[in-house]
């Protein structure tokens, strides 16, 4: 899964998630709301993408859509390539399962079931064996650090180590991409800065990232940062480009 | 997604929520364990009453004069020794192995020495031992020439030679005064147990009908014949041929409109045996109100379940549960509730049927016990279904943002 970014040519890498002109309009007539209007996206094999944005600006909404939990007005969704548009409601069931990963702000481990059960589930809902799904869960668990915490329910875990059970659940189908919601939200700076490194080396294995905040320094860590206010997505600037201009007389190399 | 996982799953929720899923389930446990007790008394006082009216003698038939309906003021026609010899006649009643005639006295004063008691005192012919399936006890029955010399012979039920001579006592050679009359004592009865029948043999006093003629009634109408059919097939053509030659004799044309009428223990076993069987399936209706009562607290609680547990099925759906997954859990949980339910309840039914309530004891159907079962499981998918479907449609979008 790592291999096609450094090989392969730009325009053979299928885009892992490739959106156009999708709009949600909440409401009708008058009362209508419109989360998104008209946004085009498209995210690379093994890219790391930011999605920042003021709270109601419509990320939220977004990250919906990505992740197959809720439908768009209008427009076109293809996940590698498949139109999700044309999926009944069991195959958006199993595209979730397999494609993918999911980390949310508020964690949501399934309360009172240990750490490794709960990163098993998905492999359950994929009809994996028993023996082959806890050697999974295990391996993804001590991937993200947390070997030994196995048996471990949501409540005997801090904030920051449930975050990374839930970041292992989401690694364990291998899915093509990783949906993070404000996954550092909830996190104290020591937890954030280790679910961010995380993160890093997930990108660096060639994951495909896109997360969600509102918070510029989480943004920062991103290969690259999209915008959404009132709906609409602009792409930021990559900051590599932005510095020369910012600092004319730096240009200015001493002769 | 496999039928254990999903079980699995099930299991997890129910175990996580221990007391609400025993007090889901007593509503199932109470209203098996009613179905099963009730059913089970009816069948063991219907076993019972069975038993009593196999006691009074299968093969006996009693015919007792009666009011015709009709005729306000008029009484019928008595019960005469000419019907007796009309039953008897081997060519107009072939399944008719022997006619009693009987009198009988209630409530009459027996003395000896200075104890006394009050005994029904009945009359009648050697026939009427095995005719009304009556055991002898101690000494002898009376015989036919007792009968033609009216001497004044009797045999005491159980409870009267007690009362006169003491429990347990022999008091055969002994005299009694009945109503005055001295009587000498050949016989006891064999004991027949409180409640035989309609009325307690055990307090009945028998001597040869002419004696209880000559001395207590006088000679005129009988109080009862008793008929003992040939054998219990031929009971019912026994009857028939009664009707037949009394209906001649009384001058009846309308049936329904008889100065005697006809019982037998088939009949009253009949009778009795529908009237249980309707008593039995009232209880049976009443306790399956209290199970659907159950079957509705499985409902409520497993949609306080869902709603509670909107957040996790939100999360499940997120990680790629299928809707039929969801129902599926939801499902298997309300219906092992139950089921496990209603093996509680059998089980509790069945330790209520030990204890013995009176002279009988109730007996458990076995198909009771597998229809319960099948019941509760089927309750469990009834009221179930409309939880787990609500659980299985709800979008997961709307079930993660609900905290």
């Amino acid at each position: 899964m790592t291999a096609g970014l450094g090989t392969a040519p730009l325009e053979q890498v299928p885009h892992v998630l490739d959106v156009r002109k999708l709009s949600k309009v909440y409401g009708s007539g008058e009362t209508a709301v419109h989360a998104l209007r008209d946004v085009d996206l498209t995210v690379r094999r093994g890219e790391y993408v930011a999605v920042i944005g003021q709270s109601g600006s419509g990320k939220s909404t977004l990250l919906n859509m990505l992740g197959c939990l809720d439908a768009p007005t209008s427009g076109r969704y293809l996940l590698e390539g498949l139109d999700v548009a044309d999926l009944d409601e069991r195959q958006q069931a199993v595209l979730r399962n397999r494609q993918i990963g999911f980390i949310f702000q508020a964690f949501n481990l399934i309360p009172r079931t240990s750490a490794l059960a709960n990163v098993e589930l998905p492999l359950v809902y994929a009809g994996v064996g028993r023996r082959v799904r806890r050697e999974r869960a295990q391996a993804a668990l001590s991937l993200v650090g947390l070997q030994g915490r196995e048996d471990h329910r949501p409540n005997q875990l801090s904030g920051g180590q449930q975050q990374r059970v839930a970041v292992a659940r989401a690694l364990v189908t291998t899915p093509a991409l990783l949906l993070a919601d404000e996954p550092t939200g909830n996190l104290d700076s020591a937890s954030t800065a280790d679910v961010l490194g995380l993160f890093d080396r997930l990108h660096a294995a060639g994951r495909t990232i896109v997360l969600i905040t509102h918070d510029d320094e989480v943004a920062e860590r991103a290969e690259r940062v999209v915008v959404v206010s009132d709906g609409r997505l602009t792409e930021a600037a990559p900051s590599a480009a932005e510095l020369p201009p910012r600092r004319p007389g730096t240009a200015r190399a001493p002769r | 997604m496999s039928v254990v996982e999903i079980v699995r799953f099930a299991v997890r929720g129910l175990i996580a929520n221990r007391l609400r899923s025993l007090l889901t389930m007593l509503g199932i446990i109470i209203g098996i364990a009613a179905v099963i007790l009730l059913t089970a008394l009816g069948n063991g006082a219907s076993q019972y009453i069975q038993g009593q009216i196999a006691g009074l003698g299968a093969n006996s038939i009693t015919v007792l004069p009666r009011q015709p309906p009709d005729t306000v003021g008029t009484d019928g026609r008595p019960l005469t020794q000419g019907d007796v010899r009309a039953l008897a006649d081997p060519q107009g009643a072939p399944d008719v192995a022997s006619v009693s005639p009987v009198v009988s006295v209630q409530d009459t004063t027996v003395e000896a020495g200075r104890a006394r008691t009050d005994a029904t005192i009945i009359g009648s012919t050697p026939s009427y031992f095995p005719g009304a399936n009556v055991q002898l006890g101690t000494g002898r029955t009376y015989t036919e020439a007792d009968v033609t010399a009216g001497r004044k012979v009797v045999l005491l039920g159980r409870t009267v030679a007690d009362e006169l001579f003491g429990i347990g006592s022999d008091p055969v050679g002994r005299d009694v005064l009945v109503r005055g009359v001295p009587f000498d004592v050949i016989g006891t009865l064999a004991p027949a147990g409180q409640g035989q029948g309609l009325s307690n043999p055990d307090e009945n006093v028998l001597a040869p009908l002419t004696a209880v003629q000559g001395s207590l009634t006088g000679f005129g109408d009988l109080t009862q014949i008793v008929v003992q059919a040939r054998s219990t097939e031929a009971q019912a053509a026994a009857e028939s041929e009664i009707n037949s030659i009394l209906d001649r004799r009384h001058g009846i044309d309308d049936p329904d409109n008889r100065d005697y009428q006809v019982l037998s223990a088939r009949q009253l076993a009949d009778v009795l045996d529908d009237t249980l069987g309707a008593f039995t399936l009232l209880l049976a209706a009443i306790a399956a109100i209290s199970l659907v009562v159950g079957g509705i607290g499985i409902t409520n609680i497993m949609l306080v379940s869902v709603t509670e547990r909107t957040r996790e099925i939100g999360i499940r759906k997120a990680l790629g549960a299928p809707p039929s997954a969801i129902l599926g859990q939801f499902l298997v949980e309300s219906i092992i509730l139950s089921v496990v339910g209603g093996v509680l309840g059998v089980a509790v039914g069945y330790a209520g049927t030990l204890v013995p309530l009176g002279d009988f004891r109730p007996v458990v159907l076995p198909s009771a016990v597998v229809a319960a079962v099948g019941v509760s499981a089927a309750i469990g998918i009834f009221f179930g279904a409309y939880p787990a479907r609500r659980a299985a449609r709800l979008r997961p979008i709307e079930a993660l943002r609900r905290e």
